[in-house]
């Protein structure tokens, strides 16, 4: 059915925004995590292009392709802090650079940009299944 | 999906010898609703296997579960609507006073 292909392209918009969820959790869960070892998260899609072979092949819409997970490269965040374990020679503390503040922001744009996503799978439901209804009589 | 209108030479029956022509839109249809069946069939299941992965835990997404469902339900329907107007026009043709 036609309306498959709206499926999948709403579940590939839902499956992006689930994975920058993931992104922008760890980025909070270790924003108080001292050391260099964490890097803030970012959720990239590749958007694959309408002429794509790929698409062309199957016939359908342009989603987000190849979405993965990377880490940034921002300077650390240096805290003094004297007393810390893992203070360097100087006394500073090095904090991954997250901003609780934009990682809250994004926290909303993505529950909304899921429930948009939810939104246009069940209205394509929603016009198939009033589709089916063409000829009943009650 | 290929619904044949109805032949001139049904109506008028002689003309043309109306089984060649009704003989193989029924297999076209048959067929088609055999292969509906099937898919409906594979999508009930594939969703229920879906269900049940969740179930035990494994790591999928809520929502392709979901839309999974969605999938075999909207296939189911169009089945059972394929079928309610089959039965429908049957009836009708039985009830018609010769």
């Amino acid at each position: 059915m036609d309306f498959a292909a709206v499926f999948d392209v709403s579940a590939a918009g839902m499956d992006f925004e689930r994975m920058r969820l993931e992104a922008t959790a760890a980025n909070l869960a270790n924003a108080q995590t001292s050391g260099t070892a964490f890097q803030p998260l970012r959720a990239i899609a590749a958007s694959a292009l309408p002429d794509s072979f790929d698409l062309r092949l199957a016939a359908a819409l342009p989603r987000p392709l190849g979405a993965a997970i990377v880490p940034g490269n921002a300077a650390p965040r240096m805290v003094l802090d004297p007393g810390h374990p893992d203070a360097d020679s100087r006394g500073f503390v090095a904090y991954p650079d997250v901003s609780p503040v934009s990682e809250m922001v994004r926290l909303v744009e993505i529950g909304r940009a899921y429930e948009a996503n939810v939104r246009a799978l069940g209205m394509a439901r929603s016009m198939a299944l009033k589709a089916l209804e063409i000829g009943n009589e009650r | 999906m290929n619904v044949a209108p109805i032949d001139a030479s049904l109506v008028a029956p002689g003309a043309v010898s109306a089984s060649s022509v009704s003989g193989n839109a029924n297999a076209d249809f048959s067929a088609w609703l055999g292969e509906q069946v099937r898919v409906t069939n594979q999508d009930i299941v594939s969703a229920d296997d879906a269900v049940r992965r969740l179930a035990v835990g494994d790591p999928v997404n809520l929502h392709q579960v979901m839309v999974q469902l969605e999938r075999a339900r909207l296939q189911l329907e169009l089945v059972v609507q394929v079928r309610n107007k089959l039965v429908d026009a049957y009836q009708d043709l039985l009830k018609m006073q010769i």
